[in-house]
């Protein structure tokens, strides 16, 4: 039983993985970059939440669309400043770049917002319930849910939607696309802003839940770089297998061996699957 | 035989690239290897270059079975080889891009500045030797990465497309390199899409489509071949016809 | 090289560093800027001359810092002593975890080498041999000379002066190599190197061991001077981050990039720290995420590239005067 309410908690943290791992993924498998900044937009996200309820009183229906809008600014804001000339330069630029700028965020947040670490009343929505002798906190439920809804919406309006399509179609081959009268940067600059705004959501839903603090990033950031790896990259339904299955495991070797080591158990077994299989669990690359 | 292919097949994912294609090269010959795009030629190099090795069938090179050799030890065997899109060493100049492949066979700095220089006045390079190569457009680099594979001093010159892209006069300039380099006693298979360079330069032609080699012979028989012109279509037949 | 008499009136310099100040903040602040150096430089052989960006350099750098004071608490050596130790065991570790990572390509490397660096850091923190989240310190009072333990930061300074030199002429002469060819090659492409017979996983893992060793060394030599480490101070992900920024905004790829970087940025550091005490560090970090947005953004080749193009800038004014 209590097996059980591990797994299920895992798999409530894993959506919100999945979720903010998708937005990682498009913008990594679409033009080979990564984004290292990806944790620190988490975090703003979720200081964004706790200033919305704590300046403004503003309830998760008004804060959690307004992470996204926020977000989504700010990725297009950031590929079109940054991104866009650093996309095709040397390995070591895209690199420096994306990680000058989390250096920027995180410490800036210290400065701003101090290193204290601060929450959202636990009673924000709901509670704890029990179902079915599983005790469930309402925000994670809440969170997991949400997130997996918006995951598989992703996934859909990529692959069914001609706004979907023109993305994949810059992935795919950015001359070809051009050829067929699709502007690159207009769809390159959409998806930074649709994987940052995923990113907001995601945030915003950890926040109801979690700890808020200026480097709360740092670590959500390798989960996020492990589940893409894992799910191979520009995938969204591997990266929801791979953030359900990092939440399971995580939340398992909690329990089983303590919560130091849950994060040791999935770099460990990260690099191990790299080393097994360079391309990644579901990679064809 | 100097090279022998025997029954190559590359699959990727489901897609045959190549299908059972078979090719022999003996000492000193130039090979001419055409067909329209797409037909496997590409990739049917990068397995005789160890860059791919294929899926089924066997390479022997100078009676030393190389199939699954990776393309290191392919180049010290004595292969080399240059890529249809050129990779040239963008931050080194072009004297220390050859440098790098004559280290193969020279250990020390001075040696291999030697070998550079005489390939590099070879190539008609020299007057380029300190440019950064990055800066060189296609034709410099194709030439460059000619020079550089020469410079690991080899047996035999496999060229994809390394006339690619050049006005007519730079074209007669390669074809007169490549004539000098087989003069020098290697032997070269080269892809080229331009007839007049496959007629003027290969004692034989062989032919792809869709992975599989459906003539072979010498270039004016192949060029007329039914089968060949048949799998040639819209502009390229014009252009064997004008060959 | 024609710019030698640049470098040795720069050496010069260097050298008479403490000699010219009596301000020991002054005087620390030199053998800082070495030290960093010398781990840049070492980070450098890997990162910059074979273009293979590892962001986990700390697990080496940590090595050789835990290896001296394991050493000294464990045994009782100086801790200078367990300065080789450290490198052994780095070179162990890049051995067995270089050799799978480098199958790896681009982005996926560095992902690989920030994991293994986190894993490290997170292990480090629990095991009780190790001083686990506390660290471990250094000898309170010297014993011998050996100790190395001075109050006046001068012998430090010509200390690592001694080691930065050494690693430098190594440099250049790999530089100036078959090897130092290669590993241009290996940055410049992979599969183009291949074609030409340059065993690429071979190079890639002698540029790791050399890199991983004198990264360790600084590891230890920071662990002597300051006397403790812990998990954030040794194996931290900004102390990776760091050894990245000095030499990519000094040059990666060149032999004097880094210490030009730390030339730069470590004054720059010490006097934020000093001037806003505690929260010093965080707007150290913001300085250096904006230099490097901007090195990344302008000039990917750092101060090097700079130089360079004002050197032939300057060149071409000279031969149109003439
Ligand atoms: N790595 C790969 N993965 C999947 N398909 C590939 C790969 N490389 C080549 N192909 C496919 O194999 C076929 C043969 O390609 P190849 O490049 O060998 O042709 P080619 O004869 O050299 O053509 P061209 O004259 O255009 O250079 C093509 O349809 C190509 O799309
Ligand atoms: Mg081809």
């Amino acid at each position: 039983m209590i097996l059980l309410q591990v797994v299920v908690s895992g798999l409530l943290m894993g959506a919100v993985y999945a979720l903010f791992s998708s937005g990682l993924t498009l913008i990594w498998g679409m033009m080979n970059v990564v984004n290292f900044a990806h944790g620190d937009f988490v975090m703003l996200a979720m200081y964004a939440a706790f200033f919305a309820y704590t300046l403004l009183h503003l309830g998760p229906a008004v804060f959690i669309p307004g992470a996204a809008l926020l977000l989504f600014v700010l990725g297009v804001v950031v590929y079109l400043g940054l991104v866009r000339h650093i996309a095709r330069g040397p390995m070591l630029a895209q690199i420096l770049g994306t990680f000058g700028l989390a250096l920027v965020l995180r410490y800036a947040a210290f400065w701003a917002f101090s290193a204290n670490f601060v929450s959202l009343p636990d009673t924000l929505v709901g509670g704890t319930f029990e179902l079915g002798g599983l005790r469930i906190e309402a925000s994670r439920l809440l969170g997991g849910v949400l997130a997996l809804v918006i995951t598989i919406g992703m996934h859909l309006v990529l692959t069914r939607t001609m706004l979907g399509s023109r993305v994949l179609a810059v992935a795919e081959d950015r001359q070809a696309a051009m050829l067929m009268g699709i502007r690159p940067d207009r769809m390159q600059a959409l998806a930074w802003g649709v994987g940052a705004a995923s990113t907001g959501i995601a945030g915003a839903l950890i926040a109801l839940f979690f700890y808020i603090s200026p480097t709360v990033g740092e670590s959500l950031a390798l989960i996020a770089f492990v589940v893409v790896c894992l799910g191979g990259f520009g995938s969204v339904p591997g990266a929801l297998i791979a953030g359900l299955a990092i939440g399971v495991i995580q939340a398992l070797s909690a329990y089983l061996i303590g919560a130091v080591y849950q994060d040791v158990v999935v770099f460990a077994l990260f690099l191990l699957v790299l080393w097994i299989r360079p391309q990644g669990l579901m990679g064809t690359l | 035989m100097l090279l022998e292919a025997r029954d190559l097949t590359k699959v990727f994912g489901g897609f045959r690239a190549v299908g059972g294609a078979s090719l022999d090269v003996a000492e000193g010959e130039i090979v001419g290897l055409i067909g329209p795009n797409g037909a496997g030629k590409s990739t049917f190099f990068n397995c005789l270059a160890g860059d791919n090795p294929p899926t089924t069938g066997t390479i022997r090179f100078r009676g030393q079975d190389v199939t699954k050799a990776t393309p290191e030890a392919h180049a010290r065997a004595g292969m080399a080889r240059t890529f249809q899109v050129p990779v040239t060493f963008e931050d080194m100049s072009v004297a220390e891009n050859v440098m790098v492949g004559a280290f193969l066979r020279h250990g020390h700095r001075a040696a291999a500045r030697r070998v550079a220089e005489e390939v590099l006045a070879f190539t008609g390079l020299d007057h380029l030797a300190d440019t950064r190569a990055g800066s060189l457009g296609t034709p410099g680099r194709k030439r460059l990465e000619i020079a550089r594979a020469l410079a690991t001093e080899p047996v035999m010159l496999l060229l994809d497309e390394a006339l690619a892209g050049l006005t007519p006069a730079e074209v007669r300039l390669a074809i007169e390199l490549v004539r000098r380099i087989q003069q020098r006693g290697i032997t070269i298979v080269i892809v080229e899409h331009i007839m007049e360079v496959i007629l003027s330069l290969a004692e034989r032609a062989v032919v792809f489509h869709q992975g599989r080699v459906i003539a072979e012979g010498a270039p004016r028989d192949v060029v007329d071949n039914p089968e060949v012109v048949a799998a040639y279509l819209g502009h390229h037949m014009k252009r064997v016809r004008r060959g | 090289m024609k710019q030698w008499p640049l470098v040795l009136l720069g050496f010069v310099v260097i050298a008479a560093w403490p000699l010219l100040t009596s301000d020991v903040f002054l005087q620390r602040l030199g053998a800082l800027v070495l030290l960093s150096a010398i781990s840049a430089s070492a980070w450098n052989l890997l990162g910059g001359y074979a273009g293979q960006v590892s962001v986990g350099h700390s697990v080496y750098f940590g090595a050789g810092a835990y290896a001296s004071l394991v050493c000294f608490t464990h045994f009782g050596w100086p801790p200078i002593a367990g300065a080789p130790v450290g490198m052994l065991v780095s070179m162990l570790i890049a051995a067995v975890v270089g050799t799978p990572t480098f199958r790896l390509r681009g982005h996926y490397f560095s992902m690989a080498t920030i994991a293994a660096a986190e894993l490290a850091r997170i292990l480090a923190a629990n095991v009780p041999l190790l001083g686990a989240a506390v660290g471990l310190m250094g000898p309170p009072v010297p014993r011998s000379a050996w100790d190395l333990s001075f109050i006046s930061p001068i012998p430090y300074h010509y200390l690592f002066l001694a080691v930065l030199t050494l690693l430098l002429a190594l440099t250049w002469q790999m530089q100036r190599s078959k090897m130092g060819f290669y590993l241009a090659a290996i940055r410049g492409g992979d599969r183009a190197a291949r074609s030409l017979g340059v065993p690429v996983l071979r190079y890639k893992l002698y540029a790791l061991l050399l890199s991983a060793a004198f990264t360790s060394l600084a590891g230890s030599l920071y662990a002597v001077m300051i006397g403790f480490v812990d998990p954030d101070s040794g194996l931290g992900i900004l102390i990776s981050v760091k050894m990245v920024i000095v030499a990519a905004l000094g040059g990666a790829g060149t032999l004097f990039g880094p210490l030009v970087g730390a030339i730069i940025l470590i004054p720059l550091e010490e006097t934020t720290n000093a001037m806003f005490g505690g929260s010093g560090t965080g707007v150290t970090f913001i300085i250096y995420g904006a230099i490097i947005v901007l090195i990344a953004r302008f000039r990917p080749g750092g101060v090097a590239d700079l130089w360079h193009s004002l050197i032939t800038r300057g060149r071409r004014g000279a031969a149109r005067g003439a």
